[in-house]
């Protein structure tokens, strides 16, 4: 009677059967506990290893499993500890003297000195090394050599979140290594100081990592314990999920609401949750970049657009626990970042038909919505859309080629995410989005000043008033509709001991087996 | 061999028919069709997804676009948790199933149709231009059609649609631009069986035009092979799409189409298996009822002394 209603033992039984060609695929290199690797997947790959050349959130984890910062921020404590730094002063606002730890080698053996922070700075603040994300380092102005082991970092101005941005995503590369095998060699065979060394780098497959046997001791970030890890680029959620369930994989994240409720029930299979820093967001082309006439432009129709997504149903039923209405351009427990005061848009489909009416689009318009991630939550924006009128189609691109679309003023509006880089700052979200650079969509050069003099303000009280000024500013003009904060769904081997922090930076570093 | 007529419309040779008061061509093809068993359960399959997506809000109260996504994923009727509301249930961002599925048809049957006439004019003008008039000219479209047979019809449609972008309109001009080959074949090989035919010697010799001859004398004479092809490539089309969308390269969503739907369904395979089996179902349903009906049609037509 019921040829669909399968019992839950026949859908696995599909499971195993379906999966079963990846296991035989994967004897190679085996995930468990018996060989001592941890195979870890991703959907998507860094387009280059190298962790300037990349704002993927795959990289960012790879950059904090093979490089070290001068500083580490204690994610429990939010402390700043002493990592490849031992000690730091200002000499004056805009000079940071830091003494370097002796007796640290890089993974090809050479010795970790002031040459290779030095170098590392000066280099990724050449226009040559094409650094992705220049809000990460464009703060500094260079960096000078004392002794072997002292550097000063010298910085354009005064800068609050120096401290933070030299925890995260400023790792220190080998001068002498990185100058012989160029960027091109760097990002084949990468080198760094961390917990663990990169053996393989196989594009469109994965990397391939071992425990770094030089590593050392009495480092904040504790001593490794697994002996191989694997990242995995398995792009298709599903088939990651399958993998997991039959122990091909060891371990997965992103696993959407739906599938982590059930996952709950599977044996040997530990499912966790945990918030992260990571804002789910529209961006539009306030801009008028994609064409002169684009009703992007128009500051009614985005507010009309701010209006008809209902983001409480959204995080209620998409999202899932552990996620939060976001009302400001940024993640709210970030340092500077406030909605308090900042223009809110509540559900209200009336008043998106009515402000639309108003921009001179009764009947709506058609467009197209881009998106390189949870396909879900841009196609329920495109089901809100269509409700007041708005005919847009879904663009689901890779997230390079998104990006370059967009910095190419190709993309009327995005459905973008940003996890800050786990920087705990708001000028990581802001500094990105908002001060004129290639990511940029409206490009207001008010918005700016308020944001570079913010960025650059010690007093921390003038300094939460300016971005609550640029905050708002956004928000009212309609520049970039914040929807929710992520909320990651880890699944894991039960074999395996993992914590989750609440920057979505999985510290492998950190997990071992039971 | 070259002088039979491929249809039943040829009066040339009725002068000995043993009975005395002839069937029209019509009443024999519905006498034949209605004793085929294939032909009759493919029309029957086919009529009723024809009139369930052509006469969709008749059958269907929902908006297929309509969204609630505190309503997302209801199963279908037949499970405990279902309910009459959504007799198929909902997917992922609560759209009534059953709703999405007709509209869904549509742009399935849009897309075969479209295909189908836009490639069967391509293949046919170039077959019969081959057949008719033999020579050079059968050397260049021989050659062409090796040509197109040489390329791969899914990795031509996926280099395209990375170049222009995937839209509705791509996939039906890719399609059709690709899947010719066939009718030019067919048309090619009928034409020369009729180019040199009595009736089409007797036209030359009353001083008819060879415009005149093609479409008065040969077309209609190679028409039922067409016409079977078509719906084999019919069927043809409406799967690839369904394979490019399923690729996330066809029909983009918030559009409805079989393909995207098994694609997007995918990802609750494990646990809620109706969202993708719903679509396949319906899929496999309408390709079987296409190829049934033109398999039965090619016997159907096929002249009396064969089957």
């Amino acid at each position: 009677m019921a040829p669909f209603a399968y019992g839950k033992s026949m859908v696995f039984a599909a499971v195993a059967a379906l999966a079963l060609p990846a296991v035989s695929f994967s004897t190679a290199a085996l995930a468990n506990k018996a060989n001592d690797t941890l195979v870890y997947a991703s959907d998507s790959e860094p387009e280059n290893i190298s962790p300037y050349h990349n704002n993927l959130r795959e990289g960012v984890i790879i950059a904090h499993l093979v490089w070290e910062t001068l500083i580490h921020r204690n994610p429990k404590t939010s402390q700043y500890e002493p990592e490849l730094a031992t000690a730091w002063k200002w000499v004056d606002p805009v000079t940071l003297e830091l003494s370097l730890r002796q007796g640290v080698t890089f993974q090809d053996g050479s010795p970790f000195t002031a040459d290779d922070v030095v170098f590392t700075f000066n280099y990724v603040l050449t226009p040559e090394a094409k650094v992705v994300t220049k809000q990460n380092v464009e703060w500094m102005a260079g960096a000078d050599k004392i002794d072997d082991h002292t550097v000063r970092v010298r910085l354009k101005g005064p800068f609050p979140a120096a401290l933070e941005y030299l925890s995260g995503p400023t790792p220190i590369y080998p001068a002498a290594y990185f100058k012989k095998v160029g960027l091109d060699g760097f990002s084949k065979a990468p080198v760094g100081t961390g917990p663990y060394r990169i053996t393989a780098v196989e594009n469109g497959k994965g990397v391939k990592m071992e425990k770094y046997k030089g590593y050392w001791k009495g480092s904040p970030l504790g001593d490794p314990s697994i002996g191989k890890i694997e990242f995995r680029v398995i792009p298709d959620g599903e088939t990651r999920m399958a993998e997991l369930m039959t122990g091909g994989v060891d371990w997965i994240w992103r696993v959407p609401k739906d599938q982590a409720d059930q996952l709950k029930a599977v044996p040997n299979v530990t499912v966790l949750s945990a918030e992260t820093m990571r804002v789910g967001f529209l961006q539009f082309d306030a801009a008028g970049r994609t064409a002169a006439d684009t009703p992007m432009k128009n500051e009614k129709v985005r507010q009309a657009i701010a209006y008809a997504v209902d983001r409480p149903a959204m995080v209620k039923n998409l999202v899932g626990e552990g996620a939060r209405v976001m009302n400001s351009a940024c993640f709210i427990d970030q340092i500077g970042c406030t909605d308090d005061g900042v223009p809110r848009y509540e559900y209200n489909p009336d008043k998106a038909r009515k402000l639309l009416a108003e921009a001179g689009y009764p009947n709506g318009f058609d467009t197209d919505l881009y998106a390189y991630r949870e396909r879900d939550y841009a196609e329920a924006v495109i089901g809100y859309l269509r409700a007041v009128g708005i005919r847009a189609n879904l663009r689901f691109l890779k997230y390079a080629a998104m990006r370059e679309a967009a910095r190419a003023g190709k993309v009327p509006f995005q459905y973008q995410t940003w996890g800050s880089f786990s920087v705990n700052d708001a000028s990581a979200f802001t500094g990105v989005w908002f001060k004129e650079n290639e990511d940029d969509m409206s490009r207001d050069p008010k918005v700016r000043a308020l944001l570079d003099k913010a960025d650059t303000t010690t007093d921390s009280a003038v300094r939460k008033d300016l971005y609550k000024q640029a905050l708002s500013m956004i928000a009212e003009k309609g520049y970039l509709l914040p929807l929710f904060s992520y909320p990651s769904n880890y699944a894991f081997s039960s074999d395996l001991s993992f914590t989750a922090q609440a920057d979505e930076l999985p510290r492998f570093y950190t997990a071992h087996w039971k | 061999m070259s002088t039979t007529s491929a249809s039943g419309a040829a009066p040339a040779a009725a002068g000995f028919d043993p009975v005395p008061v002839r069937r029209s061509p019509l009443a024999r093809f519905t006498k034949r069709a209605a004793r085929h068993p294939g032909f009759m359960a493919g029309a029957v399959l086919l009529a009723v997804i024809l009139v369930l997506s052509i006469g969709a809000p008749l059958f269907t109260a929902h908006d297929p676009y309509a969204q609630d996504i505190s309503r997302r994923l209801i199963p279908p009727v037949w499970h405990d948790k279902g309910s009459w509301e959504h007799w198929l249930g909902t997917d992922k961002l609560g759209r009534d199933y059953f709703a999405r599925l007709l509209y869904g048809g549509r742009i399935s049957l849009m897309i075969g149709a479209a295909t189908v006439l836009l490639s069967g004019v391509i293949g046919t003008a170039l077959g019969v231009a081959a057949g008719f008039f033999g020579g050079r000219v059968d050397m260049v479209i021989g050659y062409v059609i090796n040509v197109r047979l040489a390329l791969p019809v899914v990795l031509v449609a996926l280099a395209v649609a990375a170049l222009v972008g995937t839209s509705l309109n791509t996939v039906i001009v890719v399609l059709g631009l690709l899947l010719w080959d066939r009718f030019a074949v067919v048309a090619r090989s009928t034409t020369q069986q009729i180019a040199h035919a009595d009736f089409v010697a007797a036209a030359r010799a009353i001083g008819c035009s060879t415009r005149l001859i093609v479409f008065s004398e040969v077309l209609p004479n190679i028409l039922n092979p067409l016409i079977v092809v078509a719906t084999l490539e019919m069927a043809h089309a409406i799967l690839l799409e369904a394979a490019l969308s399923f690729l996330g390269l066809g029909v983009q969503p918030p559009l409805p189409s079989w393909g995207l739907m098994i694609s997007e369904g995918k990802q609750y395979m494990f646990f809620s298996p109706w969202v993708i089996t719903i679509p396949g179902v319906a899929l496999v349903a309408l390709v079987l009822g296409i190829n049934l009906l033109g398999d039965g049609l090619r016997d159907v037509t096929a002249p009396d002394n064969r089957s």
